[in-house]
């Protein structure tokens, strides 16, 4: 790709650009894409950590059979605000948030977002969901309803349901206004000569999610505020008692939040598709099957919902239906994984840590993947249907693969973002410990579920004992290497080695095209796009 | 390309609206336009004799079934048909003629008469609608043969029925000319659908879309707004807006900074 070169020397960092204000002003009155995508990041990073430790103390209960930490109650309040927050605070938002909001303007040519003001409004209302979500943990209880707040137990429930619903409903509408904004910067913003097929695959991902968001969490908004109606006001929308109909609950909250899995895959395919071909360095293969298959999932993924509810009632018709969407859905997936395959044969492959990252994601999706055809087909999924086996499949889905790509583009992207390198060796430890960690903490979670451990309880059979203590130690290990990225990057985002070299790694789009990092504007004149993208000279 | 694009797009929103077909409804109108209804079917008029419908329409007619005990949509019904009356200049009686008929062959003439006497209180033109808006009950068979010809259908629950809310309008010789649906009318639409039928022209159903965006609730025996269905239309109408904006408008020249 060439594009006019902007040059690095006398200019201000947009870390320097502080627009004459103080503090922390500089930041929550920003209306800079950059400092709003690192509003993101580390309100992320916080939601994350508490997501993490709800998480480990749901593995240390299940180190032994009968209660050793928390009784029944704890446990469904906190695997539920396990779920809300890592589901609706963080993979959701997740890419399209932080690294969307840095990137996407660079890497299309642009000085920043088409509505900058509603991107800083999009992080407040995000702020304000956050808050929602805190409230629901005081007063009569967390909620222990699960992420999905099933009817008709979660207008029945006791515990503080209602501002968790709330928050996930106003998390929606930051995630339309993303999705609105991010589809308006790509029809409008796009530099001169860059054409929707010499687009780079991270803005393609982000506007096929763009579109998920704004079509689909609507309908999730619309189905928890009739959650809140029948709660409050008593209208049986989906009480039997009442002529309503909890299966509708089931239906409508699934229509969102299947799609919503590819919002949060697909940007993580759009940076993993960023990455192979700088390190293998060489043009990614079928650029233009990868654009399709993204939207082909983006399309498809709105008829898969159904595979939720195999065992919740429905016509044999409607089942097979669902299941062969199933079946196709994944079709797309695995065209992008033989791409990146296609991509890495013969390629000068260089294992710097954003390759071990984007490498690891490939394999780790992959088993996810392939379980997820196992639960996709009937009579595989009756057995194994909210079993410890599903955990483990959407744990290696979305956390493998939202979380892989995602702590990959953070290591890609960190020295463009901070202008400093972090130490490539700790970075190395953090990652095959983590793999590690991760692997050993839900392998094992797909022979309990398929032995028949049910999940979302306290406890359980002595027989399935051996199994829970791997997985736990396993959630250990991996909590350690975590420890040693966020510390490495934390450490080095403030200490580490400043650098102005503005292509590190070789990439080819107009990020390193840039100073490192990057001014105000990114562009002191806006680039005119001759080549098409990932084209190594 | 981009044009056959988005003609797909439209053609795609449309169709959940004509998805369900009228074979599927247990409780509603199947329209059945052009068609007759059956003039030899006999009804019990507010005297106690029993007549032939057919000897009755030398007009243009609005027919509308109800039933007379009903606590939900049906007082509703005739409250929008009695105001829409009062609200056209047509003279009722002479120009055109109302029949309300119930369709629960257990009621009778005392109570067709009490709740003519209702509504005639209610309204402006009462002494034309003395004799221009007649209120029958009628036999279980004449009843079913005239619903169905009529297209609508209802159910019994318990002692009471689901059943939904429609004018009919038939033209001087039994013709069914239009179907209007709910509960509000527009004087002028009502009078432009008699003016149509009195020539035996069928014309399309506005109100279709409060078919559409209304459903029965049998609990509290009246329509509600049908959340999910108006919602989606909503979004994908707004999706679609956005998606138009974007090709048809173009790309500026120049980046925003």
């Amino acid at each position: 790709m060439s594009s006019s070169q902007t040059e690095p020397k006398g200019y201000k960092s947009y870390l320097e650009e502080d627009g004459g204000r103080k503090g922390i002003f500089k930041w929550i009155l920003s209306t800079d894409h950059k400092r709003i995508g690192l509003m993101y990041l580390y309100a992320m990073m916080g939601w994350f950590i508490i997501g993490v430790v709800l998480g480990l103390l749901m593995k240390l209960e299940l180190i032994a059979p009968g209660k050793t930490l928390m009784g029944a109650q704890t446990y469904n309040a906190t695997f539920t605000v396990h779920g809300v927050i890592m589901i609706f605070l963080i993979v959701i938002p997740g890419l399209p948030a932080v690294f969307g909001n840095f990137m996407l303007p660079i890497q299309i040519g642009a000085k920043d977002v088409f509505f900058p003001r509603l991107n800083l409004f999009s992080w407040y209302i995000y702020v304000l969901g956050g808050i929602l979500v805190i409230i629901s943990l005081f007063g009569n209880g967390a909620p222990d309803t699960g992420w999905t707040f099933y009817a008709p137990y979660s207008f029945k429930t006791g515990t503080n349901m209602l501002p968790a619903a709330l928050g996930a409903f106003v998390l929606g509408f930051s995630s339309i206004l993303t999705g609105l904004n991010f589809i308006v910067t790509i029809h409008r913003m796009r530099a001169p000569g860059m054409t929707w097929f010499k687009m780079p695959l991270f803005p393609w991902t982000l506007y096929a999610t763009g579109w998920i968001q704004l079509l689909a969490t609507p309908v999730v908004g619309i189905t928890l505020l009739m959650v809140a109606g029948e709660r409050i006001l008593g209208i049986g929308f989906f009480d039997p008692a009442k002529g309503g109909d909890p299966l509708l609950y089931q239906h409508l909250f699934w229509i969102y939040s299947h799609p919503a899995v590819y919002i949060m895959i697909l940007p993580a395919m759009g940076a993993i598709s960023e990455i192979i071909p700088t390190f293998v360095k060489k043009t990614i293969f079928g650029y233009k099957a990868i654009v399709f298959s993204t939207l082909a999932i983006a399309f498809v993924g709105y008829f898969v919902w159904g595979h939720h509810m195999y065992t919740s009632g429905m016509s044999g018709t409607a089942l097979w239906a669902f299941s062969l969407l199933t079946f196709i859905v994944a079709i797309p997936s695995a065209i992008k994984v033989f791409n990146w395959i296609s991509t890495m044969h013969q390629g000068s492959i260089s294992t710097e840590v954003p390759f071990l990252w984007a490498a690891s994601f490939i394999f780790v999706f992959m088993i996810g993947g392939l379980t997820g055809l196992v639960l996709g087909s009937l009579a595989t999924d009756v057995h194994v249907h909210d079993t410890a086996f599903v955990v483990a499949h959407f744990h290696f889905i979305v956390f493998g693969g939202v979380g892989f790509a995602f702590f990959g583009a953070m290591h890609y992207w960190f020295p463009k973002i901070f202008g400093r390198k972090y130490d490539s060796g700790w970075a190395k430890t953090g990652w095959i410990t983590f793999f590690i960690g991760f692997v050993t903490l839900y392998g094992p979670m797909f022979y309990l579920g398929i032995a028949g451990m049910p999940r979302r309880y306290f406890d359980y059979l002595d027989e399935f004992h051996g199994p829970n203590i791997i997985s736990t130690f396993g959630a250990l290990v991996m909590i350690a290497g975590f420890l040693i990225i966020l510390v490495n990057l934390i450490k080095s985002a403030r200490q580490g080695e400043r650098t102005t070299e503005m292509n590190p790694w070789g990439g080819t789009n107009l990020e390193w095209q840039v100073p490192t990092p990057p001014p105000l504007e990114n562009f002191e004149e806006i680039p005119v796009i001759e080549k098409a993208t990932y084209k190594f000279d | 390309m981009k044009r056959t694009l988005i003609t797909l797009i439209l053609i795609l929103s449309l169709l959940p609206i004509s998805a369900q077909t009228d074979a599927d409804i247990e409780i509603g109108v199947i329209e059945k336009l052009d068609q007759y209804i059956p003039l030899d079917a006999m009804l019990v008029n507010e005297e106690g004799d029993t007549v032939l419908i057919g000897d009755l329409i030398d007009k243009p007619t609005i027919l509308n079934f109800v039933y007379y005990r009903c606590p939900g949509i049906c007082s509703p019904l005739m409250d929008g048909l009695a105001d829409a009356m009062d609200g056209n200049d047509l003279v009722l009686g002479e120009d055109y003629q109302a029949l309300t008929i119930s369709f629960d062959p257990r009621e009778q003439t005392f109570l067709a008469v009490r709740k003519k006497n209702n509504y005639l209180n209610l309204m402006e033109k009462k002494e034309q609608a003395e004799k221009g808006w007649l209120f029958f009950t009628s036999d279980s068979a004449s009843i079913v043969r005239l619903t169905e010809a009529a297209g609508f259908r209802y159910k019994p629950t318990g002692n009471d029925f689901i059943h939904s809310a429609t004018l009919i309008i038939l033209d001087p010789e039994g013709k069914i000319t239009r179907y209007m649906n709910g509960i509000y009318f527009l004087p002028f639409e009502l009078k432009m659908s008699l003016l149509e039928a009195s020539e035996g022209k069928s014309g399309p159903t506005i109100n279709r879309v409060l078919q559409y965006c209304y459903s029965y609730d049998p609990e509290g025996q009246k329509y509600v707004l049908n959340i999910t269905k108006v919602s989606a239309t909503l979004i994908i109408f707004f999706a679609i807006v956005l998606l138009v904006a974007l090709f048809i408008f173009r790309k500026r020249k120049t980046t925003k900074s």
